[in-house]
């Protein structure tokens, strides 16, 4: 009888994993923060001011290509983007534009549920500016160990950058 | 001149099919509660997964972090369980036994300990490395964040709790000390669980996850509150039980018979235990694990008890009229568990309480019963008159063996008994046939079910209560 309290855990045990396991697959795939990077385009001007302090954690897509800023229509001044919501607190950035440019990424409300998400917020909001001044968009790689506040940060700036018309 | 048949094997009894259906039933139940408890664990797990725990990790520190949270889930998850079985749920008692519950208890405790422990220690390294900071550092910033400082007294707490318990430490401290330390490990877990609200990620508002784990810990302290201390406090006021008077019948050894409202609504099966505390000056810090030693009436109940500490020293001298309180009763020393049709019986000094009022209970027909009363000497056969005078008995042998255990011999039986080739089967012909119901010392009870187990008997027809208190 022993046996087959054994064999029930196992299986009951398993089952209960297996479907854990196999949801957090289908709406957490692991991939996706790496698949974003690829298509970076660098269109900016390296003019902005690039002193973020931060450990510049990936390196400049496509630096040697650079284009020729388009200055014609540029729009300018600060655009503020919607606040993202997370698990872990609001999300909402600031940008500020010169014709065109990106020349700030300031980050009014980051994720501050608790402690924990106030170091990483810390940790990954400069490494998150860098890159999108370099970018010049929000197609950035996310902050390993940071993918909520980088989720937020992005779509944030992204509804900033569509109110700019970049 | 005539043939002589060979005699014809006993011819197997047939098992009462109620009983042995009954007794499946139980038995497929404990396997289910066991399979339960597990599942709660892989479900702490999967419940993590399915946030997407796998896909957070992406390098060495928050595969750490990840293995942090994982312990600290299945390690809680654990504790949790333990409370559960903790609980006294009537459930679990009556399929399982409160004594097996608790065995399996105190099997959880050390690994729940040792995955808490690892759950403070992966994090730790965990945001050291992914902050670039060093364990000290990064201990000194998790100690400030919020509801830490509690966590890491419940991480103490839990640490005394464990520690205390250890067998070798726990005889170096009277019962009550250990038990009152016991008593911080609700503290334990209660302090700790702010910050798996607040600083544990995991636990975000709105998801699956927490629900499961608020469910799971009003489960285990709600059950704890209702059975451990709810349930008790209305018995004993609603059946207002006294002492009526103290019984000696041979040294050291006193019946307490008691008096109450409606105490057959207790609803107490022969065999069973409940846990007393008498409110004297000198007694009521001690509540004592004792059995009926016979069924209760409505009006009057009797308990019969050695004194093997202390504690239950005390007990001789209680007062008529003292209140008594009552958790309880508990235990499947039972004839509602029985599986087959036949009794076996082996009872060892003051292991006679239970078996008395187990077969005063059980209501036996003739040749139903075998019963054998195990004592070192004359002055130990208490209450071996009144077995012989129960109904239940008529028609069914009782047989006595008196003596000690042969010296460096690992044996149940007495020297003398023993030198004449008695065995179990000797004793009880009808054994393989038969429930065998044994209660005694536990080292010498041990001994009783290895030679059971030897003679082809399975575990599920032993009944065993032992008497350590």
């Amino acid at each position: 009888m022993r046996r087959r309290a054994i064999v029930l855990s196992i299986l009951s045990s398993s089952a209960v994993l297996a479907a854990g396991w196999q949801v957090g697959v289908v709406t957490h795939p692991q991939s996706v923060s790496q698949s974003l990077d690829a298509a970076a385009p660098a269109t900016g001007s390296t003019s902005g001011s690039t002193t973020g302090g931060a450990t510049a954690a990936t390196p400049t897509p496509s630096s040697a290509a650079a284009a020729t800023p388009q200055q014609a229509a540029g729009a300018s001044g600060t655009f503020t983007g919607a606040a993202a919501q997370t698990r872990f607190g609001a999300v909402q950035v600031q940008i500020t534009v010169a014709d065109g440019t990106i020349t700030d990424v300031a980050a009014l409300q980051l994720t501050d549920h608790d402690q924990r998400s106030v170091q990483i917020s810390n940790r990954a909001a400069p490494v998150l500016r860098q890159e999108v001044l370099t970018a010049q968009s929000a197609n950035v790689q996310n902050v390993s160990g940071a993918t909520y506040t980088s989720d937020g940060y992005l779509t944030s700036l992204q509804s900033a950058l569509d109110q700019a018309g970049l | 001149m005539s043939l002589r048949t060979a005699p014809s094997p006993v011819a197997r009894v047939v098992a009462d099919p109620g009983r042995r259906i009954r007794s499946r039933r139980r038995l497929r139940a404990a396997d289910l509660m066991v399979a339960l408890c597990w599942s709660s664990v892989a479900m702490a797990v999967a419940l993590y997964l399915a946030y997407g725990g796998l896909a957070q990790v992406t390098d060495l520190a928050s595969g750490l972090t990840a293995a942090g949270i994982v312990t600290g889930l299945v390690g809680t998850d654990l504790i949790l369980v333990m409370l559960v079985l903790a609980a006294r749920l009537p459930v679990i008692d009556r399929i399982v036994g409160q004594d097996t519950a608790m065995a399996f208890h105190r099997r959880l405790g050390k690994p729940a300990l040792y995955l808490i422990l690892a759950h403070g220690l992966l994090l730790t390294i965990g945001y050291a490395l992914a902050d670039g900071s060093n364990v000290v550092t990064e201990t000194i910033a998790l100690f400030q964040g919020p509801d830490m400082a509690l966590a890491y007294l419940g991480l103490g707490l839990l640490v005394a709790v464990v520690v205390s318990s250890v067998v070798a430490v726990r005889r170096r401290f009277p019962y009550e000390v250990w038990h009152a330390i016991h008593l911080l490990s609700y503290a334990a877990v209660l302090v700790a669980l702010p910050h798996q609200l607040s600083a544990g990620a995991v636990l975000a508002e709105g998801t699956l996850q927490r629900v499961y784990w608020i469910a799971l810990y009003v489960l285990a302290f709600g059950s704890i509150a209702v059975f451990r201390f709810l349930v008790p406090i209305v018995r004993s006021a609603r059946h207002d039980i006294r002492v009526a008077a103290v019984e000696p019948i041979a040294p050291g050894v006193v019946s307490l018979h008691l008096t109450g409202h409606q105490l057959d609504r207790l609803q107490t099966q022969g065999g069973q235990y409940a846990i007393w505390r008498f409110w004297t000056g000198a007694t009521w810090w001690h509540a004592h694990p004792i059995s009926f030693s016979a069924v209760p009436t409505d009006r009057s109940a009797r308990i019969t008890v050695r004194s093997l500490g202390r504690g239950s020293d005390a007990l001789g001298r209680v007062r008529p009229g003292t209140r008594v309180s009552i958790e309880g009763p508990y235990g499947i020393f039972t004839d509602e568990h029985r599986s087959t049709s036949k009794v076996s019986v082996v009872a060892a000094g003051i292991g006679i309480t239970p078996v008395r009022s187990m077969l005063e209970h059980a209501a036996l027909r003739p040749g139903e019963a075998t019963v054998l009363l195990r004592a070192t000497d004359a002055t130990q056969s208490y209450l071996w008159n009144e077995i012989g005078a129960l109904p239940s008995m008529r028609g069914n042998p009782i047989f006595s063996m008196m003596g000690a255990r042969p010296r460096g011999l690992a044996t149940w039986m007495s020297a003398e008994a023993l030198s004449r080739g008695v065995t179990i089967t000797s004793v009880f012909p009808d054994l393989l046939q038969s429930d065998l119901y044994v209660c005694g010392p536990q080292s010498w009870a041990d001994l009783v079910i290895r030679d059971a187990r030897a003679a082809g008997l399975p575990d599920s027809q032993i009944h065993v209560e032992r008497f350590d208190w």
